[in-house]
């Protein structure tokens, strides 16, 4: 049988664009035909469930009837893989519930497959974050994710302090993810639609839409940038080792540069 | 089999190469064959062409987002008419950054309209190097251009056509003392050679020159349609003599 896989994404502070990368995470393994569900943190709003309604739903991370929901089905869902975001703030919290309920002992085991996508700030308190949450996922995939979609500069990350703290972190392994055309970004926002669709021109059920074909092909450069990271660290053959099958060949919407 | 509609892009990366005068050319020789004609001029700061044709053209600044949609969507959504871009050197770079990340081509050819580069070149190096850079990375048809009033010669093997069948196209040489006749505000390339009175002269032959230029380029583009259709391989165009430097 399959191991479950969790991915979990977060980052102790907001604004980071943690949101971001799970919908470019669940595009990704839609386009790999992996079997998907979400859950969304932003309890009781939701993000996340907005462009995907469909496989996410919203659920008070802190709340042990939710945390039940989430991980008590993780060896009976249909769904190989479970994505997590994390509202902001909560990630260390969240690591430290995985420790304290056995989860990471599994992992241990082998008996679950684990990722951690650490979103980082611009500041050093951001990387002052990694030390701790980095220690939590010991036993599973540590990536460090410098989000640059809103155009974040990471200005205080001077070279060598950068460097420094890098080396700390042997395992961890760093995703950049590029800059989207604000607009682009803007209408995707108001369509309200996963970026593969947007990328498509389809809407939220599969419809036809009408979206500029030049802000779908900012989108389409852009996914095709993130998914070529993603494609770096080997996303799909973590899960692949797992037991999870990804069937078919990649959905082809994307173009690299 | 209906043919693919044109979209004809005059560049260059150098600025008063003449591209507005062949943008020009163009447009009044399209304009003869009463097909759909829409123009558009990338020159943000002086829209010469746009004030030649005030119906027909349309100046777009593709400086922002908003701009670049108003020209590449609306060229998109017109399949069924022939389209000419003046793309002055200001943009040149932007222009073509955005034309590749979106994949422009692939999907303009998928409805049915075929981009042809109408490249003016010129014996410098950073023209050479633009245009082999272009080349390399755009799939669009590219077609060298020489205005032999800015460029006496350049290389052949240093704008090689994209297609053998296409070769390239020449604009004769107009001497100064009649120049100004063809700056003049409201001057009409049609309109000029529809008036004979005198017998032909030499701005008349000018004309009649690049539009038979124009109407072989444009025979040479349908035999290669034709011949390729036909699973055949497209016959070159006849080389020219007198370009070669070195």
């Amino acid at each position: 049988m399959a191991k479950p896989t969790v991915v979990v994404v977060g980052a102790d502070k907001g604004g980071v664009g943690k949101t971001t990368v799970s919908r470019t995470l669940l595009d990704y393994f839609t386009a790999h035909h992996v079997p998907t569900r979400a859950f969304d943190t932003e309890s009781p709003k939701g993000t996340l469930t907005r462009f995907h309604p469909d496989i996410s739903e919203i659920v008070d991370a802190t709340s042990v009837s939710d945390q039940m929901r989430i991980f008590d089905t993780l060896s009976t869902t249909d769904a190989g893989v479970t994505v997590i975001d994390v509202r902001a703030g909560l990630l260390s919290p969240t690591l430290r519930s995985l420790r304290d309920i056995g989860f990471l002992d599994a992992v241990k085991k082998g008996q679950l497959t684990f990722v951690v996508f650490h979103i980082l700030g611009s500041s050093i308190a951001s990387l002052n974050e990694i030390e701790e949450t980095s220690s939590f996922a010991a036993d599973g995939r540590y990536f460090l994710v410098k989000n640059f979609i809103n155009n974040t500069s990471f200005f205080e990350w001077d070279q060598p302090t950068h460097a420094s703290y890098f080396r700390k972190f042997k395992d961890a392994v760093e995703i950049n993810i590029p800059k989207l055309n604000e607009m682009a970004f803007e209408q995707v926002e108001l369509a309200s639609v996963p970026f593969l669709n947007f990328v498509a021109n389809k809407g939220q059920k599969g419809e036809a839409a009408n979206y500029s074909f030049v802000l779908r092909g900012y989108v389409r450069h852009w996914l095709g940038n993130v998914w070529g990271e993603y494609d770096r660290i080997k996303l799909t053959e973590i899960i692949a080792g797992s037991g999870i099958a990804t069937s078919g060949p990649r959905v082809q919407v994307v173009s690299r540069s | 089999m209906a043919q693919p509609a044109p979209l004809y892009i005059v560049a260059s990366p150098r600025p008063r190469i003449g591209k507005t005068l062949i943008a020009r050319l163009l447009m009044e020789f399209l304009r003869q064959s009463r097909r759909p004609l829409v123009g558009y001029d990338l020159n943000p700061r002086e829209p010469t062409l746009a004030e030649r044709f005030p119906k027909l053209v349309w100046p777009v600044n593709i400086a922002d987002t908003r701009g670049q949609m108003e020209l590449f969507d609306r060229l998109l959504a017109d399949p069924a008419s022939t389209q000419v871009i003046d793309l002055g050197y200001g943009p040149f770079d932007q222009f073509f950054a955005v034309m590749r990340e979106i994949s422009f081509v692939q999907e303009a050819r998928r409805r049915g309209i075929e981009p042809i580069v109408l490249f003016v070149a010129d014996p410098s190096a950073a023209t050479v190097r633009s245009y082999a850079e272009l080349r390399r990375r755009l799939p669009a048809t590219f077609v060298p251009v020489h205005n032999e009033s800015v460029a006496l010669m350049f290389a052949n093997e240093d704008f090689p056509p994209t297609r053998a069948d296409c070769g390239l196209i020449r604009i004769p040489r107009l001497s100064p003392l009649v120049r100004g006749v063809i700056d003049r505000p409201n001057f009409s390339f049609n309109a000029y050679m529809a008036k004979q009175s005198g017998g032909p002269t030499e701005v008349h032959q000018w004309i009649g020159n690049i539009y038979t230029e124009f109407r072989d380029f444009e025979l040479r583009l349908l035999m290669g349609r034709l011949t390729s259709s036909l699973g055949g391989a497209p016959a070159p165009a006849p080389r020219r003599k007198g370009r070669r430097v070195r």
